[in-house]
């Protein structure tokens, strides 16, 4: 653990300070702030909309965030080098990897919290105008996804370490990352599609099902933690949900790190 | 007749290693079957042209890449164990840190790092900052200096645990007549506190100042190792013997 601490700690300075993330900061405030305006133009569910417009700026900010300063972090260590100051020191890979992973963590925890407190204010400041269309509105629930998608985020990261681990440029990582993120996000409902094609009349062959149904244990299932919609209606999210969906991103996450660790074990840095 | 058994600092037993160049099969040899001893105590150059097998050979010490056959190991212990680095200080060519931490928070990790306490920590810090001249920059971010400044924080990054092996790749590289003299004075007091140096360089004029024992090496085959001042004995001028030893190679020098 003590030789974890200090790389987590160089890793969170260097992303933090990184300009990229003034960039993001600045995106979000505005899309924040653009919750007001909206709410004001829309005059009709106005709890829901802003609240969902809060939730969604969060979760794409944070996507932003591991994309371009994640994926940017671990990429110049190895383009420049950089990886040697840690290597040379007694330090094994592993412990490279997870020192480096809990830096990330850290600085997408610091991230979404300060995101949050803007966004509670902007969900606050629409309440305070149009309380009438706040009926079913829940703080919990609220809180309750944003650590949803800090969780996804967390392990959307740990798959980058992954794709990281075995391939030569940064760009391989970012590629494989989206198509991960753009398939997490779908799969649960292509494979109740392909399962039960009958329901929409169409017809599916047995390969795709299978193709699909490989996909849904391979690629993470990133849809289980975007509760956004549940926030914005206020429909309560039972206490086992949270259990299966916490466990299922830790060893999701514990899972991506570890055969990160094993790949970079043998991987050589001339 | 028995001997007594010193273990030497640096150990390098048989070791080749092979490079795949590009997307076809070729393979370029970029060691063969290297061996060398250097005791404690000693400084030890490592002399070659570009591309002879010079930084191969240090990544190989730091455990940074693998050799195909053969074995290295530090203070006894094999290479691949992680804790002869805490012993072992290494700078790499060219060095390059994180953009957007000072010299002082990176010292803080290569002290924290290699186990030191907080105290110990700003102790080391102050003295090398001193050392190598940067003291006025110490909290200013890495993207801010200059090449010759980074090389002089990687100097004090490489010393911070005081090691007993110090791997120098190319330390005068990059650093105008002032720096040179600086990291030339600290090797000669490096050497004088019993560490064992170990350093690459094509410059001939300073494997002579600071060597005790020079190895030349070229194409990835160390040509000859003696002692400095044996070797120009035979020969006016170390040039001389190195330009002969790449000539009887066959002229392998990469330019």
């Amino acid at each position: 653990m003590t030789v974890l601490w200090p790389i987590a700690v160089i890793t969170f300075k260097e992303g933090i300070r990184n300009r990229a993330i003034y960039g993001i900061s600045i995106f979000a405030f505005l899309l924040l702030a653009a919750n007001l305006l909206i709410s004001n133009m829309i005059m009709q569910e106005v709890g829901k909309v802003a609240v969902d417009m809060a939730l969604a700026t969060i979760s794409f900010t944070g996507l932003l965030l591991v994309l371009f300063v994640g994926i940017n972090l671990m990429a110049k260590d190895l383009d420049k080098k950089t990886i040697y100051m840690v290597l040379s020191r007694p330090i094994s890979r592993p412990q490279y990897i997870l020192g480096k992973f809990l830096g990330m963590a850290l600085l997408i925890l610091t991230t979404i919290s300060i995101l949050s407190i803007f966004a509670i204010i902007s969900i606050f400041m629409v309440k305070l105008s149009y309380p009438g269309y706040f009926p079913r509105f829940s703080w919990p629930l609220i809180l309750l996804s944003i650590s949803f998608i800090t969780i996804s985020l967390i392990l959307l990261s740990a798959l980058t370490f992954l794709f990281a681990s075995f391939s030569s440029t940064s760009f391989i990582t970012l590629v494989l990352t989206i198509i991960s993120y753009i398939i997490g996000q779908s799969i649960m409902d292509v494979k109740a599609l392909v399962e039960a094609p009958q329901a929409v009349g169409i017809k599916v062959s047995p390969v795709t099902v299978k193709i699909v149904q490989a996909a849904y244990y391979i690629f993470p299932n990133l849809s289980i933690f975007d509760i956004k919609l549940q926030a914005a209606h206020g429909l309560p999210i039972s206490l086992s949900y949270i259990f299966w969906a916490v466990s299922y991103g830790v060893v999701y996450t514990a899972l991506a790190i570890i055969v990160a660790s094993v790949i970079f074990r043998r991987r050589e840095f001339p | 007749m028995e001997r007594v058994k010193i273990t030497p600092m640096i150990k390098i037993e048989g070791i080749s290693k092979e490079f795949k160049e590009g997307i076809g099969s070729r393979k370029v040899k970029a060691l063969e079957d290297l061996t060398l001893d250097i005791h404690k105590g000693e400084v030890f150059g490592f002399l070659g042209p570009n591309g002879a097998g010079k930084s191969t050979a240090i990544k190989i010490l730091i455990n940074l890449i693998s050799p195909d056959t053969g074995h290295a190991s530090i203070m006894g212990k094999d290479v691949m164990d992680k804790d002869t680095r805490r012993h072992c200080g290494y700078l790499p060519e060219n060095p390059y840190f994180y953009d957007y931490l000072t010299a002082e928070e990176l010292l803080w990790f290569g002290g924290k790092a290699s186990g030191l306490s907080s105290n110990v920590i700003k102790e080391r810090t102050n003295e090398l900052l001193n050392k190598v001249n940067l003291q006025a920059a110490r909290k200013r971010q890495l993207r801010t200096y200059s090449k010759g400044m980074v090389q002089r924080a990687g100097i004090a990054l490489a010393l911070i645990h005081d090691p007993d092996v110090v791997i120098l790749d190319e330390p005068m590289s990059g650093l105008d007549p002032i720096g040179r003299k600086m990291v030339g004075d600290i090797m000669m007091e490096l050497k004088a506190q019993g560490k064992t140096i170990f350093f690459s360089s094509h410059i001939l004029t300073d494997i002579e100042r600071f060597c005790d024992r020079v190895g030349i090496i070229v194409s990835g085959k160390l040509r000859l190792v003696d002692r400095l001042d044996s070797l120009l004995s035979e020969a006016s001028t170390l040039e001389e013997i190195f330009l002969r030893e790449v000539e009887l190679s066959g002229g392998g020098v990469e330019v």
